[in-house]
């Protein structure tokens, strides 16, 4: 089969094994070396699989790497095999991916307890799992990785064994997930007694020019459900924050900022491949829209009333992977390219927001708002980075995170759904207002004192570490993340090159016939500058909302008349939210019920 | 959520979602039909690579890469249940023995542990020619060390049964499977590329890396077994949480909110 770069396509499943034999080889170390060595041993690791996936990446850049594992090329159109299908929005989340795990292993050297080794051969096997995922063009075989993401996941959210609550938040989230993924097999167990085949671009041509009958549209619905768990969706959203409240601040670093943006990945990469020519793209668009919106607002409705530092960025992830769900449900290159620079962006900033968490974690030993207040006040550096950080969440020009906004707003606008942008505005001001709330209390001490509210328990919790001052290897990988973001938003070319990513991501034909026969598919974009008028405009908007709204909080005088108006609405949701994993489990069946009215309801 | 209002909102939408599933089971092919694609292209590149086992050439050399993560789960699984299962500050080791084991007991575990060992190794051995293979064999050589326990006694069983090699051969096991592949690039080119002569198709000496690939399953998932039920062992029977008064937190609780912290 003509592959043009043989080398690379070689390379591509070498970058799914790599991490998991490292992971073997540390748990044979784990009891033998001391702990320095298997800092490095990992640190190694991670880095060789940072150059591997980068390589990938960078060829992909100019054309999909198309793979056929153990050789088993397509024989008139068929083939047994697996394929993995490289394109700049895979290996790229791939590089991301191996970038976060390589900040996060630096960030616990020598601190969180490796148990012998089995920290660093889990955080190992978790990238290999991420890796596979995003790499994967086969359906089967993403469900494979996908499965071992979240095998190693569940552990590491429950590292601390010896905290009940850890223990809890890690069982919420392996029970939740894990049905959500018996539901996706269902699913494919479906397509394959329909296609007789599990490689998304042979699937993607057979089901091409089908009718949407009830088969398609439970296998589209039950499919995507494992996938939208991982990406918190309302109503699948719950797991996120107890598993973020006690995960290792490293652990919540990647979750929020790799790993349940990959399960809005795959479940894109699924309709882009498989359903796309047959699921009409209105009534794909439709459905998301309402879904990605609907999670947005109570992402962000729940971060403005947490307390706890952990929890608040945890669901200030939820609204943000309702933002990148709006953007992806545009359905267009355009959208994608919005939705990419946004997770880019997005991963940097709330990585570092959660490993300066982490920090306050170690040094006072609570991670309640009020009890921090002022107590960080000799750490003027992560204090002035965490504000960085919130004014990025807030989309604050020129981060990742506000081109990536600024370009999704775009998007909806030329549809026509002018209130997209309208929505985008008000998330990203509530998630960075919160944030910023939280860093002029504690870091700067400013406004009153918060009091002690709604019986909310204060708690000690266990840190991950005993810190009494920051080491250096804490403090890079929070600057790199920043940076990393920043460069997203400031790197000449990061929107063209976004754009192109998105317009191989959602080439369904393209796809299709590069993988199957080999063609080669190069697209082309027209250079662009990163900014525009409309998404500056909107994003300091955003961001000066956001300042506002921490003010307000910090100094503006309490209104009991208002607050007391929302009080009723705000109990409801808080309810809901009620760290049972019986109610977690009622809603996952509520979601699946209503994804499928959605999809499926307009077509009879 | 209340209860009985839980128990709506679950039937309404486990409702929906059974409605969708009925009507998709009434669109698929009907039970039995002839419509089988996998089936008629995965039995000829089998028999291409003398596999007489279709089901293991499927696992191991068609579809190698989803056995590559497969494994990478079970292994994921033992660590995690390893790590969460270990030996706290608050917990020790316990001293008293009870127990006896009834002499009919004891040498019917006796008889049964060379017995089941061996065809442990037969499952794993002929996997690429009969049903069977790593997976299956790997369980009944993990299970049947543990007739050990059954037979005997707990502490008997932590004598003669080391941990730490089973936690080697668990990585050894793991890290063989991703080498082999990474040798098949080097030979070919291609990851996991059946590179090893194919042999005589139905011979103990067929299907070149099928079996190889089905011994370094068989080792790891063995191992993995022992790992998994000895974590699982100590937990149950070996250890107890220190009498009150030292440490903070344990397992068995000590009255916080066991629902995980809801909102705080």
């Amino acid at each position: 089969m003509p592959v043009v770069d043989h080398g690379v396509a070689d390379l591509a499943p070498i970058a799914v094994a790599a991490p998991i034999l490292g992971a073997a080889l540390l748990m044979l170390l784990g009891r033998r070396v001391p702990r320095l060595a298997l800092d490095v041993a990992a640190l190694v690791v991670a880095a060789a699989e940072v150059a591997l996936v980068a390589d990938v990446f960078a060829t992909s850049t100019s054309g999909r790497v198309v793979t056929w594992v153990a050789g088993w090329t397509p024989h008139k159109g068929y083939s047994v095999g697996i394929v993995l299908v490289n394109d700049p929005v895979g290996a790229g989340a791939a590089l991301c991916a191996a970038s976060l795990v390589f900040l996060a292993l630096l960030y616990s050297a020598g601190y969180i307890d490796s148990v012998h080794g089995h920290f660093h051969c889990l955080m190992l096997l978790f990238l290999a799992g991420m890796v596979g995922m995003a790499m994967t063009g086969d359906l089967f075989d993403m469900f494979c990785f996908f499965e071992l993401m979240g095998a190693a996941a569940y552990g590491l959210t429950g590292m601390k064994v010896e905290e009940e609550s850890s223990l809890q938040g890690a069982l919420n989230f392996g029970i939740v997930n894990s049905l959500g993924a018996y539901i996706s097999l269902v699913g494919i167990g479906i397509l394959f007694a329909h296609t007789g085949s599990l490689s998304l671009p042979i699937l993607g041509r057979d089901l091409a020019h089908q009718r949407p009958d009830a088969l398609i549209v439970a296998a589209f619905v039950l499919v995507l459900t494992g996938f939208l768990v991982r990406a918190a969706m309302v109503p699948f959203h719950f797991w996120l924050a107890d598993a973020h409240a006690v995960a290792p601040a490293p652990v919540c670093a990647l979750f929020s900022g790799v790993m349940a943006p990959l399960g809005a990945y795959a479940a894109f990469r699924i309709y882009w491949t498989v359903f796309a020519p047959v699921v009409p793209v209105g009534d794909v668009r439709r459905a998301f829209l309402v879904l990605g919106a609907t999670t947005a607002v109570v992402g962000a409705i729940m971060t403005l009333g947490q307390r706890h530092v952990k929890r608040l960025l945890a669901y200030s992830t939820v609204a943000q992977l309702g933002l990148l769900l709006l953007a992806l449900a545009c359905l267009t290159s355009q959208g994608t390219a919005g939705a990419l620079l946004d997770a880019a962006g997005h991963a940097g900033v709330k990585g570092a927001l959660f490993l300066i968490a982490g920090v306050l974690l170690d040094l006072y030993g609570t991670m309640d708002e009020a009890e921090l207040f002022g107590r960080a006040a000799r750490h003027r550096v992560l204090g002035w980075l965490f504000v960085a950080g919130g004014l990025a969440l807030a989309a604050l020009p020129p981060f990742g995170t506000g081109l990536g906004e600024a370009v999704s707003a775009e998007a909806a606008v030329s549809l026509g759904y002018t209130w997209v942008p309208a929505v985008f505005v008000a998330v990203s001001a509530a998630t960075g207002g919160a944030v910023l709330r939280v860093g002029a209390r504690a870091f700067f001490g400013l406004g009153r004192r918060p009091v002690e509210e709604d019986g909310a328990p204060s708690s000690d919790e266990e840190p991950d570490v005993h810190l009494r001052r920051v080491p250096v290897s804490m403090t890079v990988p929070v600057v790199a993340l920043l940076l990393a973001a920043l460069a997203t938003g400031v790197l000449p070319g990061a929107r063209s090159a976004a754009e192109r990513a998105g317009a191989y991501f959602v080439d369904h034909a393209g796809y299709v016939s590069q993988a199957l026969t080999g063609a080669q598919a190069h697209m082309a974009v027209h250079a662009r500058a990163n900014w525009a008028a409309l998404g500056v405009g909107l994003d300091v908007l955003s961001a000066l909302l956001a300042v506002g709204i921490a003010a307000a909080a910090c100094y503006g005088p309490r209104l009991p008349a208002l607050l007391a108006l929302q009080r009723r609405p705000m109990r409801i949701l808080r309810a809901v939210h009620s760290g049972r994993v019986g109610d977690y489990v009622a809603w996952l069946m509520v979601g699946v019920a209503v994804l499928a009215g959605l999809v499926g309801l307009p077509l009879r | 959520m209340s209860r009985p209002l839980r128990l709506v909102v679950f039937a309404a939408g486990a409702g929906g979602t059974a409605a969708l599933f009925l009507l998709a089971v009434l669109d698929m092919p009907p039970f039995g039909s002839r419509f089988h694609p996998y089936r008629n292209h995965s039995v000829p590149a089998a028999l291409a690579h003398a596999t007489a086992n279709v089901v293991s050439s499927v696992n191991f050399d068609q579809r190698g890469m989803d056995t590559l993560a497969e494994e990478s789960i079970l292994f994921a699984s033992v660590v995690v249940v390893a790590t969460l299962l270990r030996k706290t500050d608050d917990e020790e080791w316990r001293k008293e023995r009870r127990g006896r084991v009834l002499d009919s007991t004891l040498l019917m575990g006796w008889i049964l542990l060379p017995y089941t060992l061996l065809l442990g190794f037969d499952v794993v051995a002929h996997g690429h020619l009969t049903p069977g293979g790593g997976f299956q064999g790997g369980v009944v050589l993990g299970t049947g060390i543990h007739l050990l326990y059954v037979a005997g006694r707990y502490d008997m069983l932590r004598r003669v049964r080391p941990i730490r090699p089973f936690e080697w051969g668990e990585a050894i096991g793991t890290g063989a499977f991703a080498c082999l592949g990474v040798a098949g690039v080097l030979a070919t080119g291609a990851f996991l590329a059946n590179v090893v002569p194919h042999g005589t198709f139905g011979t103990l000496l067929s299907a070149g890396t099928v079996p190889i690939l089905n011994g370094a399953v068989g080792v790891e998932v063995a191992s993995g077994v022992v790992v998994l039920v000895s974590a699982f062992l100590d937990q149950a029977i070996g250890l107890e949480t220190a009498p009150a008064g030292g440490g903070k937190g344990g397992r068995a609780g000590n009255g916080r909110d066991a629902e995980g912290g809801g909102n705080r």
